[in-house]
């Protein structure tokens, strides 16, 4: 209990003590201090700091040395550094001040592990300064009176510390104010600099942790001069044109220091300099005449100064200054070609006589005029001919024969030598051999054998090839004794045509040429290429040349690409002198894709795609095909003509049959008891008997009927349509041949599909009686089955039905239809038929039955459906049942049934002339 | 004379009074412009007579030729200690007048003051090496009484004057310096030929 209330009051005391103001002033008064206070440290050292309580605090706070604890910057320190010296004093080392940070603090660790800070103070490491190395000065000359001092040295390691840096210097007897450097701390520039007495230069480094001072330099000032260049430079020409006089101003006196000098100069327009020998300007002076230069040439001039003793530094190069020396005469004539122009009459030249412009150094001044003078070599009565020219070509019109042209120069100065060109009446001397050509960086070398004979010197022609322009020739001269030259301001991936002429002392020689290129490249395009022709197996492909502008080289071959659509790439090479190929073993009726390369030394080009499709036939062949074909066409239209006007009678007879004039007919002369007027009738007498040539029948089974096309089929649904509302309808007239027997009839109503079918069957029989060819009125008309009462009925029928029943009337006279399901049910009638046509073979001369199912019926279903109406139908039926009471009597062996209609005509044995009652 | 003994002694006397030479010069031309800037700047006439300076001896000699080597050492360096105290005085006065309204011309002064005092130490180092003790400051000190207070324009008087005469004695230094440099040792006997400077 005592102790917990006396750790509070020691709290309580030690907040009491640290907050509460002093009697001697202080604001804080602290339990403790730490010695030393705010140490500088050298970096690595070791270093003891001392924590001394107060005494009052141990009196009243109860706190001892035991207690403190040292932190840096919150963290502990190792108690193993700690030390209690006394009960008041405790101590802690550190053997390397880099373990050390900001801030030490002293603490006191109470009861209760209660921390209370007691003082703290802050440390500061870093290095003491190094000695400044490599101190050097120079002076410089700001203007005519002002010079400066800078001085530079190494200030040497970092030192973490502020660290100042001074520069002194001094007389023996006079020390002058320090010069401290502004913002850097290796340089400081003095302005009061006295020359001529040895000064004392050195570098002091100060920080909280010492001083360093650098080696002293001892020197006068004056031997580490930098003076200001010369000032004021003029050049001035002399009269000699190879000498010009440089004059200039010293910027710093001679009772200073004395100069010597370096002069150097350049023509202008080129960067390397030539100076003058120092030696020639080694001593004072503001004046100098530079010799040994070109003539009326341009010179830029410039110059530097220093101690005349070589002690201390070359000024700066001063500003340039130019000047141009005078005049010379030129140093020789101009190089002198000519050419040729033998157009319009190979008896008279003219003469293009050209030359070029002397070099600068060779011309020594402006060139005023050229003098051309020519002599005739083959007459030597014929005046000499002079010519003042300005420019550099001239042009003579001269007769064919041996000239010496002679060309000077003159400028202001004088002339200069002559150049002397002989034009012999032919080029007739041997000319150089193994002309060739090698391109070297940006210049292309010519080089040649020299002829046999000695040769004065050679001329190079070259120009430019170009598709759209003439070659525009530049030329050079080379001496004698050399076999190649460099040809310059040749451009890359151009074709140039050179020649070269040989210049003999009395002639010259033919010219020999080549192409070269001084750097090739890939063409700039390629060929396009197109067919020329286009066969079934091979087509012929055309391409123009490339211009020499896009070829960029030697073109080395074509190469030609084709494919199909989805095939291989074929690829074919061609020669690059060809403009055409043929390509071969196509496929016909192909589209074939082609491209053109042309190739280079350096690479290829390829032209556009062309496309062409090959031929479905080759040459001739549709000739082949279409003349035969058109022949044997022709052939059997001929025949068939032939055939046609042999048989033009049966022809005739079968697809432009008469028609009997109905109106024409006459009823009476065919039967008293039929009216004239029934068609019918009529129609049956204009066939005679044995008109007929041949019988045909047609039998189509009921299980074609598919074969058929829908609209042949729709009118036998009709017509069992039909036959399912009103049975028994009767067809054509009046039932007279009906071949159905009656149990089928009965049966048809009776026993559904298969009666229906068989009531569906129509029956046709035409009968076509001999003698309608000559158109001879059929007297008698005789039906198997006719009797009165049909007569009557028919007669009925044709009234009701009027003109369509005349119009189912007459198709029936070749067709008789029938359903196949009657097939069978008709069978008997057929057989009857053919019974009958058995036993009368001898009179009739042909018939023709045919059974077709349902679509046969339809001549007879529409005119049941369109033209006769229920009351025609009820007399038809009525009519059918009429003879169908009377077949009995008549055909015992065709028991038809009444309902069965007679929907057929059956054949009856007709006679000639006559009406047979059966 | 024991002077120039070991070659280093000689080089280094030969050094000297080639420097001096050369500063001797060099104070000369500075001390002439500075006079043209000095008449300029004070309002005086360049023609104007001055009567001489007080505690400088007079640089011009009639028996010049005939002097010691040290004679004239000494001579110099009396001269140069006079003209150094007259140059500061002269620097502080120009301060007092014109305060920092022309620095140039406290710049030049100063320069001079400078070069004088240079000089002073060529010449001293030379006494060394002639093995002649040097003058001490006390002995000047005891030589110039005090001037007496100057007018405004005596004192600008009196500064002209001080420039010309220090002109003429740089132009007598360097001739003195350069009968010194000569290779005979200057034993008092001064050579026949007088040489310009």
């Amino acid at each position: 209990m005592f102790s917990r209330w006396n750790w509070v009051a020691c709290g309580f005391y030690l907040v009491l003590n640290i907050c509460s103001p002093d009697a001697s002033g202080g604001l804080v008064q602290s339990c403790g201090h730490i010695i030393p206070e705010s140490p500088v440290l050298a970096l690595g050292s070791n270093f003891t700091a001392l924590c001394i309580l107060n005494e009052s605090c141990l009196d009243f706070g109860n706190i001892y040395a035991s207690q403190i604890i040292w932190k840096i910057k919150n963290k502990l320190v190792p108690k193993e550094q700690y030390r209690e010296i006394n009960r008041t004093v405790s101590s802690v080392t550190f053997n390397d001040t880099s373990s050390l940070a900001t801030p030490l603090t002293c603490n006191i660790l109470a009861d209760g592990q209660i921390e209370q800070n007691i003082y703290g103070i802050t440390v500061t490491v870093g290095l003491a300064p190094e000695k400044p190395k490599n101190l050097s000065c120079i002076v410089y000359q700001m203007s005519k009176l002002t010079c400066v001092m800078t001085c530079t040295w190494n200030p040497g390691r970092h030192t973490f510390l502020d660290t100042q840096f001074r520069l002194r210097y001094s007389w023996p007897e006079e020390i002058f104010p320090d010069c401290i450097p502004k913002d850097v701390n290796n340089s400081c520039t003095i302005n009061d600099i006295q020359f001529f007495v040895n000064t004392e230069i050195w570098v002091e480094a100060t920080n909280a942790l010492g001083k360093a001072e650098s080696d002293p330099l001892v020197v006068d000032p004056i031997d580490i001069v930098k003076p200001l260049p010369p000032q004021n430079i003029s050049v001035r020409s002399e009269v000699l044109p190879t000498v010009l006089k440089l004059f200039w101003e010293n910027w710093i006196s001679d009772a200073v220091m004395t100069l010597k000098f370096n002069i150097r100069y350049r023509i202008v327009g080129d960067t390397n300099w030539i100076e003058v020998p120092s030696e020639d300007t080694a001593s004072p002076r503001t004046s100098f005449s530079v010799q040994g230069l070109r003539p009326y040439t341009e010179y830029v001039f410039s110059i530097r100064c220093m101690k005349e003793d070589g002690v201390g530094y070359w000024s700066d190069w001063s500003e340039e200054k130019t000047g141009i020396t005078t005049e010379e005469k030129p140093s020789k004539g101009p190089p002198l070609w000519r050419i040729i122009d033998t157009s319009h009459s190979p008896a008279s030249w003219t003469v293009h006589l050209i030359w070029k412009a002397l070099k600068p150094f060779e011309a020594n001044g402006v060139i005023l005029q050229y003098e051309v003078t020519v002599r005739d070599k083959t007459s030597l009565s014929s005046p000499v001919k002079k010519y003042n020219v300005t420019s550099t070509n001239h042009t003579l019109e001269l007769r064919e024969g041996t000239y010496e042209v002679t060309l000077i120069a003159r400028n202001s100065a004088g002339a200069s030598p002559p150049s002397v060109l002989l034009i012999p009446a032919s080029n007739s001397k041997a000319p150089v051999k193994n002309l060739r050509t090698l391109p070297k960086h940006d210049k292309l070398w010519v080089g040649w054998t020299a002829p046999n004979s000695y040769v004065l010197k050679y001329v190079i022609e070259w120009c430019l090839v170009s598709s759209s322009s003439d070659c525009v020739i530049e030329w050079q001269i080379a001496l004698g004794d050399v076999q190649g030259i460099d040809l310059k301001g040749i451009k890359p991936f151009k074709c140039y045509l050179i020649t070269v002429y040989p210049l003999y002392a009395d002639g010259q020689g033919s010219g020999q040429s080549v192409k070269a290129y001084l750097k090739q490249d890939r063409p700039s395009k390629g060929p396009t290429v197109q067919t020329k022709k286009v066969g079934k197996a091979e087509a012929v492909l055309t391409w123009n040349h490339l211009t020499v502008e896009e070829q960029n080289g030697f073109i080395r071959n074509y190469t030609i690409l084709y494919k199909t659509i989805d095939g291989n790439e074929t690829v074919v090479t061609v020669d690059p002198s060809k403009t055409e190929y043929t390509l071969s073993s196509l496929t016909s009726d192909t589209l074939y894709t082609v491209r053109m390369m042309a190739s280079t030394d350096n690479g290829s080009r390829t032209g556009p795609d062309f496309t062409f499709t090959t031929q479905k036939f080759g040459k001739g062949e549709i000739e082949a095909i279409v003349v035969p074909v058109c022949l044997a066409f022709l052939l059997i239209v001929l025949l068939g003509v032939l055939f046609c006007f042999n048989k033009r009678d049966l022809i005739k007879k079968h697809i432009w049959p008469i028609v009997p004039d109905p109106s024409k007919s006459n009823i009476a002369q065919w039967s008293p008891q039929v009216p004239a007027k029934h068609n019918f009738n009529s129609k049956d007498q204009m066939y005679p008997e044995g008109s007929f040539t041949d019988v045909s029948v047609v039998e189509i089974e009921a299980d074609d009927k598919k074969s058929f096309s829908e609209q042949d089929l729709k009118p036998f649904d009709l017509l069992k349509k039909e036959k399912s509302t009103s049975e028994g309808h009767s067809s054509g007239i009046g039932g007279s041949s009906c071949m159905s027997s009656p149990r089928q009839s009965v049966s048809d109503s009776d026993e559904g599909e298969t009666t229906h079918n068989t009531s569906s069957t129509v029956q046709y029989s035409t009968v076509v009686l001999n003698g309608y060819r000559d158109q001879t009125p059929v007297q008698v008309f005789s039906r198997s089955e006719s009797t009165q009462p049909l007569l009557d009925s028919e007669e009925r029928s044709e009234d009701h039905a009027g003109g369509a029943g005349s119009t189912a009337q007459r198709q029936q006279y070749f067709r008789q239809n029938g359903g196949q399901d009657e097939i069978n049910t008709d069978r008997p009638c057929f057989e009857r038929a053919k019974q009958i046509t058995h036993a009368n073979e001898g009179d009739l001369v042909g018939f023709v039955q045919l059974q077709i199912s349902g679509q046969s019926s339809q001549p007879l279903g529409l005119g049941m459906e369109k033209i006769t109406q229920e009351a025609a139908v009820s007399n038809i039926l009525q009519t059918c049942t009429e003879g169908q009471t009377v077949r009995p009597e008549t055909v015992e062996e065709n028991p038809l049934s009444v309902d069965e209609m007679p929907k057929s005509y059956l054949p009856q044995t007709v006679r000639q002339g006559g009406y047979m009652p059966q | 004379m024991a002077a120039a003994d070991s070659p280093s002694a000689a080089l280094r006397r030969r050094d000297l009074c080639s420097r001096g030479i050369r500063l001797a010069g060099k104070m000369r031309a500075d001390v002439i412009d500075l006079l043209d800037a000095y008449v300029e700047q004070q309002g005086l006439d360049a023609s104007a007579s001055v009567a001489a300076v007080e505690g400088v001896p007079l640089a011009a000699v009639e028996r010049w030729d005939e002097q010691t080597g040290t004679q004239r050492l000494l001579e110099n360096l009396a001269a140069y200690r006079a003209f150094r105290a007259l140059l500061a005085q002269m620097l502080e006065e120009q301060r007092e007048q014109l305060g920092e309204a022309d620095a140039g011309l406290g710049r030049a002064l100063a320069a001079v003051l400078l070069q004088v005092s240079a000089f002073a130490y060529h010449l001293e180092e030379l006494l060394r090496l002639e093995s002649r003790g040097i003058p001490g400051e006390e002995e000047e000190e005891d030589g110039p009484p005090p001037p007496p207070r100057l007018s405004l324009f005596e004192q600008k008087l009196r500064g002209l004057g001080v420039l010309r005469e220090l002109a003429q004695w740089a132009l007598r230094s360097v001739r003195d310096l350069r009968q010194l440099a000569k290779p005979s040792p200057a034993t008092g006997v001064a050579p026949g030929l007088v040489e310009s400077p």
